[in-house]
C-alpha cells in the first residue's frame, strides 16, 4: 500500500513538474521562447493555409453566375407546398370557433399580400394582365378581397397551393399548362365532397413561366392555384393529396413526399 | 531400496495393494498436470472488448441506440442511420475482439501441450500382480515398468534396470539418451541417473520402479506451474499500442465531452448534445486501427525491434551442434582440420606416415556406423548411429581416408572393449589387411593423459621413438593448448602383437584383459568441437553495430564456452577476463581491477552465490558476458538481472524448462528444429532453422516493421482531423453537416484500410542497423511530434481541402458559403418543403437532404485525394519521396489504385444514395481537391529537406518523427 502511495506521489510530482518545472522554467514542457516559436510558425501556417483557402474560395465564387446556379442536380422535380402552413401540415378548425381559424387567415393575408393589385402594380410591370389571376379570376371566393376569412366560417375552407421556384423551369411545352388536381386518399373519398379550382381546372398559367431568379426578378410572385372545399364532410380526418400534372415535369420519386405532389389532412369541426 | 519401501510404504516385488492404492489416489488426486487457474474464455474474450477504444464505441452505439428508440417513439423517425451506425460500430468492436482474442489464444495454450505430453497407460504392479491401467490412476509408492518406446508415466526412482535409456529432451532440450540405473550418481534429483522423468521417453531397455511423485508435483508439473506462474509478459509492441490508444481514447472522450458542454451552452438539446458527442467520437476514434495493426503488423517480429539484450544459448544457435574434428596433433605439430558446414575449407597436410597410422586407429577404434542408403547425401549431414565424438571421428575418417566402413571390413575386428568410466579408453583388436601378415592390431582411444601413461613409444614421422620427458612435455602444451580452444581432446595409440605370444585364434578375453594394454605407440592427439555456425560471426558484429548485447547463457564448460565466445565475437579480440588479466600480470585474481577487464565468464556454480546485485553488477561492469554451466533457472535469473538494468531482452530457449525464462524474456525464441512444444509455447517467435543469426535478421525486419508501423499510424491518423472538424464547424457555424458518420466509417474501415496495410511492405529508408535500440521509455511508437505533425499540419490542410470541396459543391447548386453559416436550423427542418437558396430557387427537405449526401460524398472524394497523398508522403519520413521511388512498393501502388476504385464504386453505384448515403457527384469536384493534395506533397518534401539538411535544428527536432 505504502508503495502504491510513493508511486502516486511520484506520479503527480511528475505531472506537476511536466506542467510547470520551475528549474528549467518550462511549461508543458517547453519554455516561453519555445513556446513562442511554435506558436509563430503555427500562426504563419495557418494564414498561409487560410489565405490559400480564401483564396481558392474566391476563384470559386468568380466563376459563379450571378443569375443562374451552375448545377440544378436536385432540382429537376419542383418542391409543392400549401397555404396556409400549419404546424403539421394539418388544417384543423372549427367553423363556429373563430379562434381555431384566425391563425390561418393571418397566415394567408400575410402571404398573399405581395399579390395584391396595387403592389403588383408598383413592382411589377411588364407582365401580361393576367398575372393578377387571384384577384381576377378567382376572387370572389379565395382571394380574401370578397371573403375575408376564406370561407373557413363557413366550413368551405380555401387552401392555396404553390410550386416551388426553380430557376429556367419550363412546367409545360405545346401551351399546355401545368395543372393541379386534388383528391383524397382512399378511404376518404367519399368525405372530401366537391372542390371548385381557382383558376378553372387549377392550371399555372405558363406566361408565368420561366423564373430567372431573385435578381432578375427582384419582386417575382408565382403562380398559385387555389381549391376550395365546397361541402367537405364535417368532424372526420380527410386525407388530401394534390399533385401537379405537366407534360415536361418528371414525376418526383417516391421518396420525396413534395416533389410534384403535396399531401395534408384537413378537418372541420362544427362546434 | 529398504528405506524406499518405508518411505513409501510399498514393497519392490508385490507394489502396493490395491486398497492403499485407491486411498493415496484420493489423497493426491489423479496423476496429471492440472492446467492452472486461468480466466474462463468468455472473460478474455470479454477484456478483448473491453478495450479503451472499444467502451468507447460502445458509449457510441449506446448512444445511437437511444438517439434510434427516441426517433422511433416520437413517430417521426427519418432514416435508418443512427441504427446502422449502432450496428456497424458493434461489428467493428466484435470483429477487432475476434482478432484480439485469437490472437491471445494462440499464444496462451501453454499448457494445453503439456497436456499432449501425459501417456496412456502404464504398467503397474500391484498386489504383485502386473496390470495395465490407466497412466492417471497412478499414485505415490506404485511400482511401475517402463520399457523402450514407453512415456515415463511420472518421476520414477529406478530399482531394476536393462540397459534402460531415456531421452530427456521433452525436458531439458538436450535429446541426448541418458542411461538410466539404480545407482545414485548426484545429489541433484536433476543430475542423477536413478530417476526418470514424467513425461520423458524410454527410448532402449527396460527398468522398473518406484514413483515418488504424481502429477503437479512431478518436476515438469512443477516447471509448467512456474511457466504459468511468470505470468505474461507484455511485447514491447503491445505495451506502445496500448499507450497510443489510452492516448486516443483519453482525447477522443475530451473532445466529445468539450463540445458536448459547447453544445449544451449554445443551447441544442441534450439528446442532440449526445448525438453529436458519439459523432464526435466516431469521427475521431480510427475504429480501422485497430484491425490493421491485429492483422499486419503484429507478427510477433515486431517485438523483437527493440531488443538490447539477446541472451542466447550457444549449442545449435551459435553452433552448428554437431561435432566435428577441429584439431590434430601428430609429428609434434598441431593441424587444424576444416570446420566449416559446406568442407570448403583449408585441409591439413596428409602425407605424413603418423597420419596414416593415426587416420587407422581413428578409423578402427570407433563404434559408430552410418546408417545404410545414405550415398547421396553429403557425409556431413549423414545420419549416424553411435555417440558424438565417435560420429564426428568416423565423419572426419569418412573425408579424410575414404570409405571407412570398408575399411573397417578389412582390417577385421576380433574383440572390443567399449568405453567405460573407470578404464577411460577403448580398445579394439583387429587382424591386418595383409593376409600374410599374421600379426594382430591392438587400437587404442581416450583420456589422452590415461592414453600417455600406457604408452612407452611414440611415433614421429613414421618412426618409433622412446616416448622421453621432452616429449611428455610437448604433449602435454599441445594437450594444454587444444583444451584451451575449449576442445574435447582424445588420445589414439596402437600396438603390433607378437605373433609368437599371440597366434591366430588365440582367445583374447576383454574382461581379464589377456594381453598388453600398456607399453603401447602413441600416435597423436585429435580435438573435437561443436563449431560456430558461418554467419553467426558477422551476426554477432551487426548486433554490435546495432547496440545489441550478446550475452552467452550455456550449460557447456566456462572454457569451451569462452572459446566458442571468442570465436564468434562475443567476447571480442582484446577483451580479457579478471582472470586473463590476472594471469597476464602475474597477481592474484582478487588484485585486479575489475573494470578493467571487459569480457566475464561465469559459472553456474558462482552465479549460484551471487545476490541479485552482485550480478546487476557485473552485468553493468562487464559489456561482454558468458555464463556457463548454468541451470535453466538461472537462465530466468539472468534474464530478470538484465531487464532490471532496464534492457528489453530477448531470450532463446529450447527445452520445457527454458519456458519460464522465455515466457519472462521480453521476447522468448524458441527453436523451431531442437525446441520442445512447451518452449515453442511460451515463446513470442520460434527460429526455424535455430540460427543466431536469424535472429539479428529478425531484429532487422523488426526494427523496419517497427518503422512501418510508426509510418501507417501517421497516415491513419491524419484523416481523424477532417474527420472531426466537419463536426465542429457543423456545431458551431451551424452549417448543413458536411460529413455524415456512416461516411466516416467507410472511410476508416474500407477505403483507407488499405494503403495503411500497404505502408508495411515499405523498404527501410537507411541502414536501421546502425541505430542504437529505441529507448523504449523515450523513443515511443506514437511520440508528441507525429501527432502534432498528422494533426495539425497534414490534418488540417486535408480539413481545408475537404472545406473547399464541401462550399464549391454548395456554391454550385445554389448555396453561398455565406448563406450556408447559421443555416443549419432551416436546413434540418422537415417540414421546411420551400426553403429558399442564394439564387431564389425553393427546396423540399428531400432535395436538400439529398444535397447534404452531396456534399458527403464531396468531403469523402477530397479525404481520399489528400490521403493518397498522404500516403506518399508517409513513404519516408527523412528521405524524399523521390529517392524513394514511388513505384517500388507495388502494394502500395495497387493500394492506392484499388482505394480509388472502391471511392468510384461507392459514388457512382446504383442505390447509394438511399443505402449508405453516397451521392454520384459531378467530375469536376474530384478535382477541386488535388492542389491541395500536390500542397500536402510538396510540403512535407520541403520538411524532409529541411530535416535532412539541418539535423538536430529547429526544424528537425519540431517536425521530424
Amino acid at each position: 500500500m505504502s508503495g502504491s502511495k510513493e508511486d502516486d506521489r511520484k506520479g503527480s510530482s511528475e505531472w506537476r513538474e511536466f506542467f510547470w518545472n520551475p528549474r528549467t522554467h518550462e511549461l508543458l514542457g517547453r519554455t516561453a521562447a519555445s513556446w513562442g516559436l511554435i506558436l509563430l510558425f503555427y500562426l504563419i501556417f495557418y494564414l498561409c493555409l487560410a489565405g490559400m483557402f480564401a483564396f481558392t474560395m474566391y476563384i470559386m465564387l468568380l466563376t459563379l453566375d450571378d443569375y443562374k446556379p451552375t448545377w440544378q442536380d436536385r432540382l429537376a422535380t419542383p418542391g409543392m407546398m400549401i397555404r396556409p402552413k400549419g404546424n403539421q401540415l394539418e388544417i384543423t378548425f372549427s367553423t363556429s370557433d373563430t379562434e381555431s381559424w384566425d391563425g390561418f387567415i393571418h397566415n394567408l393575408n400575410s402571404f398573399l399580400s405581395p399579390y395584391n393589385d396595387s403592389y403588383q402594380v408598383q413592382t411589377n410591370d411588364e407582365c401580361t394582365p393576367d398575372e393578377y389571376f387571384i384577384q381576377e379570376d378567382s376572387g370572389e371566393e379565395c382571394s380574401g378581397v370578397l371573403d375575408r376569412f376564406y370561407g373557413y366560417d363557413k366550413g368551405q375552407p380555401c387552401i392555396l397551393i404553390k410550386l416551388n421556384r426553380v430557376i429556367g423551369m419550363l412546367p409545360g411545352k405545346e401551351r399546355q399548362s401545368p395543372y393541379v388536381t386534388c383528391a383524397a386518399k382512399r378511404e376518404d373519398s367519399d368525405k372530401i365532397g366537391l372542390l371548385a379550382y381557382y383558376p378553372p381546372n387549377g392550371t399555372f398559367n405558363l406566361m408565368y413561366y420561366p423564373y430567372y431568379g431573385k435578381k432578375a426578378q427582384v419582386n417575382y410572385t408565382q403562380p398559385l392555384v387555389a381549391v376550395k372545399f365546397l361541402n367537405a364532410s364535417l368532424n372526420t380526418d380527410i386525407n388530401v393529396e394534390c399533385k401537379v400534372t405537366s407534360n415536361t415535369l418528371a414525376a418526383g420519386s417516391d421518396r420525396d413526399k413534395f416533389a410534384g405532389r403535396v399531401s395534408f389532412k384537413l378537418r372541420i369541426n362544427d362546434k | 531400496i529398504e528405506e524406499l519401501e518405508m518411505r513409501y510404504t510399498t514393497s519392490v516385488d508385490k507394489g502396493l495393494t490395491s486398497s492403499f492404492a485407491r486411498e493415496v489416489l484420493e489423497r493426491d488426486g489423479l496423476n496429471e498436470l492440472k492446467p492452472p487457474k486461468g480466466t474462463p474464455e468468455y472473460v478474455k474474450f470479454a477484456r478483448q472488448l473491453a478495450g479503451g477504444l472499444q467502451c468507447l464505441m460502445w458509449v457510441a452505439a449506446v448512444i445511437c441506440f437511444i438517439a434510434f428508440g427516441i426517433e422511433l417513439g416520437r413517430g417521426n423517425l427519418t432514416s435508418f442511420d443512427d441504427l446502422y451506425l449502432a450496428i456497424v460500430l458493434i461489428t467493428v468492436v466484435v470483429v477487432t475482439g475476434c482478432f484480439g482474442y485469437y490472437q491471445e489464444f494462440k499464444s496462451t495454450n501453454i499448457i494445453a501441450s503439456f497436456k499432449n505430453l501425459v501417456p496412456q497407460q502404464a504398467l503397474v504392479i500391484r498386489d504383485g500382480q502386473k496390470n495395465q491401467i490407466n497412466a492417471n490412476e497412478l499414485v505415490v509408492g506404485d511400482l511401475v515398468e517402463i520399457k523402450g518406446g514407453d512415456r515415463v508415466p511420472a518421476d520414477i526412482r529406478i530399482i531394476t534396470s536393462q540397459g534402460c535409456k531415456v531421452d530427456n529432451s521433452s525436458l531439458t532440450g538436450e535429446s541426448e539418451p541418458q542411461t538410466r540405473s539404480p545407482e545414485c550418481t548426484h545429489e541433484n534429483p536433476l543430475e542423477t541417473r536413478n530417476v526418470a522423468f514424467f513425461s520423458t521417453t524410454c527410448l532402449e531397455g527396460v527398468a522398473t520402479g518406484v514413483i515418488i511423485n504424481t502429477g503437479d508435483r512431478t518436476i515438469i508439473g512443477r516447471i509448467a506451474s512456474l511457466a504459468s506462474g511468470v505470468g505474461n509478459e507484455k511485447t514491447p509492441i503491445a505495451i506502445e499500442i496500448e499507450h497510443f490508444v489510452d492516448i486516443i481514447a483519453g482525447l477522443a472522450i475530451f473532445f466529445g465531452f468539450t463540445f458536448f458542454v459547447v453544445a449544451m451552452f449554445i443551447g441544442y438539446a441534450f439528446l442532440e448534445a449526445m448525438i453529436f458527442f458519439m459523432a464526435i467520437v466516431v469521427a475521431y476514434v480510427p475504429e480501422g486501427l485497430l484491425a490493421t495493426v491485429t492483422v499486419s503488423f503484429t507478427s510477433t517480429i515486431t517485438s523483437v525491434c527493440s531488443t538490447s539484450v539477446i541472451c542466447s544459448d550457444k549449442t545449435g544457435t551459435l553452433t552448428q551442434n554437431r561435432m566435428t574434428v577441429a584439431h590434430l596433433w601428430f609429428d609434434n605439430h598441431v593441424h587444424a582440420a576444416d570446420t566449416t558446414e559446406d568442407q570448403s575449407g583449408q585441409s591439413f597436410d596428409q602425407s605424413s606416415e603418423t597420419w596414416r597410422s593415426l587416420a587407422r586407429v581413428a578409423a578402427l577404434c570407433n563404434r559408430a556406423i552410418f546408417k545404410p542408403d545414405q550415398e547421396g547425401i553429403p557425409i556431413p549431414k549423414r545420419i549416424v548411429v553411435g555417440d558424438a565424438s565417435e560420429t564426428a571421428l568416423l565423419k572426419f575418417t569418412e573425408l579424410t581416408v575414404g570409405n571407412t566402413m570398408d575399411y573397417r571390413n578389412r582390417f577385421k575386428k576380433i574383440v572390443e572393449v567399449p568405453f567405460n568410466s573407470t578404464n577411460k579408453f577403448q580398445l579394439s583388436i583387429h587382424e591386418l589387411e595383409d593376409p600374410l601378415d599374421l600379426r594382430y592390431l591392438l587400437v587404442m582411444k581416450g583420456a589422452p593423459e590415461r592414453i600417455l601413461e600406457r604408452c612407452s613409444t611414440i611415433l614421429v614421422k613414421g618412426q618409433e621413438l622412446p616416448l622421453d620427458e621432452q616429449w611428455s612435455e610437448s604433449f602435454q602444451t599441445a594437450y594444454m593448448d587444444l583444451g584451451g580452444l575449449g576442445e574435447r581432446v582424445l588420445g589414439f595409440c596402437h600396438l603390433y602383437l607378437n605373433e609368437k605370444e599371440f597366434p591366430r585364434g588365440y582367445q583374447f578375453e576383454t574382461d581379464d584383459m589377456n594381453f598388453p594394454t600398456s607399453g603401447l605407440c602413441f600416435a597423436g592427439l585429435i580435438s573435437m568441437i561443436d563449431p560456430p555456425r558461418a554467419t553467426v560471426p558477422d551476426a554477432v558484429m551487426k548486433c554490435r553495430t546495432a547496440g545489441i548485447r550478446v550475452i552467452m547463457v550455456t550449460g557447456d564448460h566456462p572454457i569451451t564456452a569462452k572459446a566458442i565466445a571468442a570465436n564468434v565475437g562475443i567476447i571480442s579480440e582484446g577483451s580479457e577476463t579478471v582472470e586473463d588479466i590476472a594471469q597476464r600480470k602475474r597477481i592474484p585474481v582478487e588484485q585486479v581491477n575489475k573494470s578493467e577487464a571487459r569480457a566475464c565468464v561465469i559459472s553456474g556454480g558462482q552465479l549460484k552465490d551471487m545476490s541479485s546485485d552482485e550480478l546487476d553488477e557485473a552485468l553493468r561492469n562487464h559489456p561482454e558476458m558468458v555464463f556457463a554451466r548454468t541451470s535453466p533457472q538461472q537462465k530466468l535469473i539472468i534474464v530478470e538481472s538484465c531487464q532490471r538494468l532496464g534492457s528489453i531482452v530477448a531470450v532463446t530457449g529450447d527445452g520445457v524448462n527454458d519456458s519460464p525464462a522465455l515466457k519472462k524474456a521480453d521476447i522468448g525464441v524458441a527453436m523451431g528444429i531442437a525446441g520442445s512444444d512447451a518452449a515453442k509455447n511460451a515463446a513470442d517467435m520460434i527460429l526455424l532453422d535455430d540460427n543466431f543469426a536469424s535472429i539479428v535478421t529478425g531484429v532487422e525486419q523488426g526494427r523496419l516493421i517497427f518503422d512501418n508501423l510508426k509510418k501507417s499510424i501517421a497516415y491513419t491518423l491524419t484523416k481523424n482531423i477532417p474527420e472531426l472538424t466537419p463536426y465542429l464547424v457543423y456545431i458551431t457555424v451551424s452549417v448543413p453537416l458536411p460529413l455524415g458518420c456512416i461516411t466516416i466509417l467507410f472511410i476508416e474501415l474500407a477505403t483507407d484500410i488499405f494503403p495503411s496495410v500497404s505502408l508495411a511492405y515499405e523498404k527501410a529508408e537507411s541502414d536501421i542497423m546502425h541505430l542504437k535500440p529505441r529507448n523504449p521509455r523515450r523513443d515511443r511508437l506514437v511520440n508528441e511530434a507525429l501527432a502534432v505533425y498528422s494533426y495539425f499540419q497534414i490534418g488540417a490542410i486535408q480539413s481545408y481541402a475537404g472545406f473547399t470541396d464541401y462550399f464549391t459543391a454548395m456554391a454550385q447548386e445554389g448555396w453561398f458559403p455565406l448563406l450556408c453559416v447559421g443555416l443549419r436550423g432551416q436546413w434540418e427542418d422537415v417540414k421546411l418543403q420551400d426553403l429558399q437558396d442564394s439564387y431564389g430557387q425553393e427546396w423540399t427537405y428531400s432535395q436538400r437532404l439529398y444535397q447534404e449526401y452531396t456534399c458527403y460524398t464531396v468531403f469523402f472524394v477530397s479525404i481520399e485525394i489528400c490521403q493518397i497523398a498522404d500516403v506518399l508522403i508517409r513513404k519516408t519520413r527523412r528521405l524524399s519521396a523521390f529517392q524513394q521511388g514511388f513505384f517500388r512498393n507495388r502494394v502500395l501502388v495497387s493500394a492506392i489504385v484499388f482505394q480509388l476504385c472502391l471511392g468510384n464504386l461507392l459514388c457512382y453505384c446504383p442505390g447509394m444514395p438511399n443505402i449508405f448515403n453516397f451521392m454520384p457527384i459531378r467530375v469536376q469536384w474530384w478535382f477541386v481537391p488535388v492542389p491541395f493534395g500536390i500542397l500536402i506533397f510538396v510540403y512535407d518534401e520541403i520538411r524532409k529537406l529541411g530535416v535532412r539538411r539541418h539535423p538536430g535544428s529547429w526544424w528537425d527536432q519540431e517536425l521530424y518523427y
